[in-house]
């Protein structure tokens, strides 16, 4: 039996450099231009040592699906998917996910979720200090 | 929103006044663009335009400009910075000062190529602008703050903990000449750009944008990524030593190759204790990890701790090389973790550390001369060596107690006070003080220096070519061109608001790679002779403004030590640059740049072949 795998993006605090390419990148990815308003993936940084990156998990507990009131999401192929005909922008998932791996487009208000481009991560390789890498874990696991 | 014709522009700047709390937007045309690039070119017209050089740099009606350039927040390597100028109080000239930060792509996002601030709140204030908005906030609970504890509370008050914020220290508020801003942990260290602030009443600046940028050419950009890429694994500066040391790598190779590392107050310029200090012993001993300015991979800066001996526990981002040489050779201290110690606080209470280091230096020598005494000192023994001085004047400094209030002026002004024959060693060219570039192992630093918009700064002129060779240090012929050629490379990368250390891959002068970098993020089609008359244009500019506050050719000079005094040791020994000399290179300088050679003012006929007439107009009248 083949147990299900779930995706990752592993943030390295050690080599993350916080030169954020990661969120420029992905902005560049979806979009064709460069805003960190526009990006799935955030670096956040407390002190030079201290930095947490901000980024859909696949978490096990999927906070998100349940707490969108018009069911606009769902877990397909690792990916949380949204449904921009359902989404009506209300932004409770953002509030629902305890990692801060969603926010809305700052113009069209729909939710931005780390939607692994296509299965190669623009982040992954972009990132010059390697910081970031692509793993899958099984499913309900460490 | 402004369409504009070319990339990499918002069209509008942010004009503020703090004492009547009103803002409006200044309208950046297609041809404004074209013709001052941005950062710095769009700065020094704008500081020309709006800022009377005869009054003191301290009055409401000094402008802070804080400008982006095409290139900020887009994925181009080392241009995750931002600019500031204003008129200095260090040099009473124009001045600029770069710094990393993301602060830079963030005014871009907020909608904005740029801010200008002018006046002066009755309150300490702080402003925040976010997507076209601007408030102006009390920082009351602020003043006197630490930068590092300031960026927190305006963080936590803003509910963000990614809020970019530019904020003084203690120095800025009470007006030290050469405070600096701090960025996170990088500084818009040189010429008191922070003092000017703090006269202001103004704290800090914090800009948030839900927008974007974009290049113009997409696949022309990407293409020159990629050659980018492809060709800076091939320069060994940027592809290790800069990402595995840092600048400190400098240290081994300028005082034992070249002999070229100012020690104690310049007295000498190659340092004993240099291991100490190395970037090698740096990485070795101290290194806890790389950090980045936003979007570049060379990821040069460096974190240090100590992790034993008497400053166990300090933390930094850096010390820089440049801090390495005005804390460590210029002050005579070997031990690595007092310099640690120092520049940390040095960040967080606001003030530059090329300055400082240079000042404690100079006042040692005082010292050992006997020219002020324990008297003036409140019993410390100013000794070379000595790092508990270097330490413990930083607050001392930045608080102006007790000498601390001299030391506060910089090291001209305090010369003049302390009078003797202090000046001759008052390690400074137009009151600003010099890096760790020396002016007597390399001819075109001695020129550099001179003649720079800035005075000591080794980012108008730059050492990096004479280092490799691409000019021979000890040359007087043809100097000038060669000068001439590294201020308009400056002047180009400050405008782009580009970090310089790319010079090793486009070169060290202006060269076709820098119009190849600019098109395709612009659209601007430049020719490599328009490239060269913008910087010109931004460097006349900047002269006429100087001209203005009483500039002339006889300020375009060294320190008497360096024009009267040979290196007296080491692989650089008997070098320096006489008064006739560098008399010769200034006259064959001012004649390429188009300058009176009698009294160093840019003629009309140059003005108007740059299309500044109005400026001609305004020097005339004089």
């Amino acid at each position: 039996m083949t147990q299900e795998k779930k995706p990752l993006i592993r943030f390295d605090v050690q080599k993350c450099a916080f030169c954020k390419i990661c969120e420029l990148s992905c902005s560049k990815y979806h979009y064709g231009k460069y805003g960190d308003a526009l990006s799935r993936i955030t670096i956040v940084r407390k002190s030079p040592l201290m930095l947490r990156s901000l980024i859909c998990t696949r978490c096990d507990k999927r906070f998100c699906i349940p707490a969108c009131p018009t069911k606009a999401l769902s877990y397909k192929g690792g990916n949380i998917v949204v449904d921009e005909k359902l989404c009506n922008s209300c932004g409770d998932c953002v509030k629902a996910c305890p990692f801060h791996g969603i926010r809305l487009h700052p113009e069209t208000k729909m939710p931005l979720i780390c939607d692994l481009c296509d299965g190669d991560p623009s982040c992954v390789k972009a990132c010059p200090k390697s910081a970031l890498t692509l793993v899958w874990l099984p499913e309900g696991g460490k | 929103m402004i369409n504009m014709r070319y990339s990499g522009y918002k069209g509008k700047i942010l004009r503020v006044n703090l004492t009547n709390k009103k803002s409006s937007t200044l309208e950046v045309t297609d041809e404004f663009a074209r013709r001052y690039l941005g950062g710095n070119g769009f700065a020094a017209r704008y500081v020309f335009d709006m800022v009377n050089p005869r009054m003191d740099a301290f009055d409401p009606t000094n402008v802070v400009a804080m400008m982006t350039g095409p290139f900020q927040g887009i994925n181009i390597p080392t241009a995750g910075k931002y600019y500031m100028a204003t008129k200095s109080p260090l040099t009473n000239g124009y001045f600029d000062s770069v710094s990393g930060g993301h602060i830079g792509a963030q005014i871009k996002y907020a909608g904005y190529d740029g801010i200008l601030i002018a006046g002066r709140a009755d309150k300490p204030t702080y402003l925040f602008v976010e997507d076209g908005k601007v408030e102006f906030r009390s920082a009351e609970r602020l003043w006197g703050k630490l930068t590092g504890e300031t960026q927190e509370a305006i963080k936590e008050e803003a509910g963000d903990p990614s809020l970019c914020i530019s904020a003084i220290g203690p120095a800025g508020e009470n007006c030290v000449r050469y405070a600096c801003v701090i960025t996170e942990y990088r500084a818009a260290g040189r010429g008191g750009v922070g003092a000017v602030m703090g006269s202001k009443n103004l704290k800090a600046v914090a800009v948030r944008g839900s927008g974007s940028n974009q290049v113009a050419d997409p696949a022309k950009f990407e293409e020159w990524i990629n050659w980018y890429n492809a060709e800076a694994k091939k320069i060994p500066a940027i592809a290790t030593g800069l990402p595995t040391y840092g600048t400190p790598v400098l240290v081994a190779s300028i005082n034992n190759m070249f002999g070229a590392m100012g020690t104690r107050n310049h007295q000498g310029e190659f340092f004993e204790g240099w291991e100490g200090i190395s970037g090698e012993t740096l990485k070795k001993s101290y290194w806890t990890k790389d950090t980045a300015c936003p979007a570049c991979p060379i990821a040069c800066s460096k974190v240090f701790t100590v992790k034993e001996g008497k400053w166990k526990g300090a933390v930094s981002e850096g010390p820089e090389y440049e801090t390495v040489y005005a804390f460590g050779s210029m002050c005579g201290i070997s031990d690595s973790g007092a310099l640690i110690k120092t520049d940390s606080l040095c960040d967080e209470w606001g003030l530059d550390t090329i300055s400082y280091g240079v000042m404690v230096a100079f006042m040692t020598e005082c010292y050992q001369r006997g020219l002020i005494t324990k008297e003036n000192t409140e019993g410390v023994e100013f000794n070379f060596g000595n790092d508990d001085v270097l330490v413990n004047y930083v607050e001392r400094t930045a608080k102006r107690i007790g000498i601390g209030d001299l030391m506060a002026e910089g090291s001209l002004r305090a010369a003049r006070v302390i009078g003797g024959d202090s000046e001759r060693f008052a390690i400074q060219v137009k009151g600003l003080e010099v890096p760790g570039h020396s002016a007597r192992a390399l001819r075109g630093m001695a020129l550099g220096y001179s003649t720079a918009t800035r005075g000591g700064s080794h980012h108008d002129p730059r050492p990096t070519g004479e280092y490799a060779g691409a000019s021979d240090r000890k040359a007087i012929d043809g100097k000038a061109a060669w000068v001439i050629g590294t201020q308009q490379m400056t002047t180009i990368g400050d405008s782009l608001v580009q970090c310089h250390f790319l010079e090793r891959l486009l070169g060290f002068t202006l060269t076709q790679k820098y119009v190849d970098m600019i098109n395709p993020v612009t659209g601007f089609g430049y020719t490599f002779n328009e490239l060269v008359d913008i910087a010109e244009r931004i460097l006349d500019l900047e002269r006429a403004f100087n001209v203005m506050t009483g500039i002339r050719r006889k300020d375009d000079t060294l320190p008497r030590r360096f024009l009267e005094e040979p290196i007296p040791e080491g692989p650089s020994k008997g070098m320096h640059t006489d008064e006739p000399t560098l008399n010769r290179m200034l006259d064959e300088f001012y004649g390429i740049k188009g300058w009176d050679k009698r009294t160093g003012i840019p003629t009309r006929e140059k003005l108007v072949r740059m299309g500044l007439e109005d400026v001609a107009t305004v020097l005339e009248s004089l």
